[in-house]
């Protein structure tokens, strides 16, 4: 279970996010929603250990992990996909994906894990030992996904997955990753501005609006709010 | 024997050495996007450490091993104490502590070691081999100096390219930020590095002592020339300092053969600056443009 409590973040005088809390249930999607510069980046990037807090905590099955350097928050299970710039360009694409696991020093397990997330993204398969920097934007983001499984992530943070995927990629992955979750009990946080194929997937939502949660709800329920879909979502 | 023959053995010897230099500072700007400018002097320190124990009487080898493991230990020292505090900071001021670093070692080295010049012994023979009837201008210990730069380098490459640590490294000098989300300490990858590259230029240290006699700034040139190959291969690339360094040991040893050895310097400064002109980045840079 991964909790946020009021979680106040600011860059110099700028409040980026105001006592921010929410709770993602083990084996459950939230989404969080808002538009550019709501503080949805900023709040993954605090929870991923990027971003010092000014103010409250995150906890991970309780355990308070605000303090932690990114690298042990990773090693604790948490996968944070960062926005379209998740993929070491440099590498090969069999590379990236090793690189999710490496640190659980499971070389078996890793092999394996490795020929799953193949098998959930064949394009991959096929340029396994070419450079990432060739792969098209959709392919990038089957990538930063499949190493987050290579991984074994148990807490999935995704920020805007959705950026440069043609329509239906993304219901390929967004189906994909809803599988993992009741399947798996797989926890991700998933951060769109898409607010509708989110909220399509997600079991909870919660709107932000510069650096505060303005709305919060199952998601069926969010959808059909039609003055928070027009004041803050888009649609 | 043909001069020509006669140089070129000579360059590859002497290249080999940049090669090395060339390679230990591409490894720091690839991991940490700073120029090493110490690090011709860390190169000259563990020499002096090995040729202090050498004169205390161990053999040879014991002191070629002292300079390779205070290398690598000088290189995380450095990284750790003076690198890491000002990591955050503008590049321009990890440089100019390297340079501090620099001043430093040179003149901590004749308080420790005392200000005398001093000769290194090479581990082989320095007389040219016979070939037949006529002999060589290429030793034992030449063959040696190549060899063990060529091992290192392979020995390098396989940790680099095949081995889990090595895509550790890379990937944290690729993106330090991501590699962080994969759970990569890149902290101790930097640390690593450093100390890999420190080890490198010890080696060249240890390998052209014997042939320039050991004082306080006897590396200097070595740094330069390797550093010139360096930007030759483009600064990004180890099969470019490499072979950066290797045309600088032919460049050096034909303009020093054929023009006098005075016009050395200014052979090096004008082929960097032909080259520069044909290619600004270098001749193995590559350049991505990259997909947004």
């Amino acid at each position: 279970m991964l909790e946020v409590i009021d979680l106040t973040v600011a860059y110099g005088p700028v409040v980026a996010l105001h006592a921010v809390s929410l709770t993602v249930p083990d084996g459950s999607m939230t989404a969080v929603l808002g538009a550019n510069g709501a503080g949805k980046t900023t709040l993954v990037r605090t929870i991923s250990g990027l971003t010092r807090p000014r103010g409250g905590s995150v906890r991970l099955d309780g355990r308070d992990i605000t303090r932690l350097a990114p690298e042990e928050i990773a090693r604790l299970g948490v996968a944070h996909v960062p926005q379209g710039q998740g993929v070491l360009a440099e590498l090969t694409v069999d590379e990236n994906l090793r690189l999710g696991g490496l640190w659980r020093r499971d070389p078996k397990g890793q092999r394996g894990a490795l020929a799953e997330a193949y098998d959930l993204f064949p394009p991959l398969a096929n340029r396994r030992h070419v450079a990432a920097f060739s792969l098209s934007g959709g392919e990038r983001q089957m990538l930063s996904l499949g190493r987050a499984l290579v991984a074994r992530a148990r807490v999935l943070l995704l920020d805007e997955p959705s950026l440069g995927l043609a329509r239906l990629v993304l219901v390929q992955i967004m189906a994909r990753l809803r599988t993992l979750v009741t399947e798996r009990g797989l926890t991700v946080l998933l951060i769109e501005q898409n607010a509708k194929s989110a909220l399509s997937v997600a079991d909870e939502g919660i709107v932000l609006h510069l650096g505060k949660v303005v709305a919060r709800g199952r998601a069926q329920q969010l959808l059909g709010e039609e003055r928070l879909r027009h004041a803050y979502l888009g649609f | 024997m043909s001069r020509f023959f006669v140089l070129t053995l000579n360059g590859v010897t002497q290249g080999a050495i940049y090669a090395a230099m060339a390679l230990a500072l591409v490894m720091i700007w690839r991991a940490t996007k700073v120029i090493n400018f110490a690090q011709g002097a860390m190169a000259m320190f563990t020499t002096y450490l090995a040729v202090f124990a050498i004169e205390h009487g161990t053999p040879y080898w014991v002191g070629f091993l002292v300079a390779l493991v205070s290398g690598l230990l000088l290189g995380a020292i450095v990284e750790r104490v003076i690198v890491r505090p000002v990591e955050s900071a503008p590049a321009l001021n990890v440089v100019i502590l390297t340079l501090g670093l620099l001043l430093f070692l040179e003149a901590l080295a004749p308080m420790a070691f005392g200000g005398q010049i001093r000769s290194f012994p090479p581990a082989f023979s320095i007389v040219g081999l016979r070939l037949g009837t006529s002999q060589v201008p290429f030793s034992p210990f030449d063959l040696f100096t190549l060899g063990s730069v060529v091992a290192v380098m392979l020995l390098l490459l396989v940790l680099f390219q095949k081995t889990d640590l090595g895509l550790r490294m890379r990937a944290s000098a690729f993106n330090p930020e991501v590699s962080r989300l994969l759970g990569i300490r890149v902290g101790r990858m930097l640390t690593l590095g450093w100390a890999l590259a420190s080890l490198v230029g010890a080696l060249a240290g240890v390998l052209i002592a014997p042939s320039l006699l050991l004082y306080p700034t006897f590396m200097d040139d070595v740094l330069v020339f390797g550093f010139t190959g360096a930007v030759l291969g483009g600064l990004d690339s180890a099969v470019g300092a490499v072979v950066g360094g290797l045309l600088m040991g032919f460049a050096l040893t034909y303009v020093g053969g054929y023009f006098g050895s005075d016009l050395e310097t200014v052979g090096a400064l004008v082929i960097l600056i032909a080259v520069l002109m044909v290619r600004p980045s270098g001749l193995f840079s590559v350049q991505r443009v990259r997909q947004v």
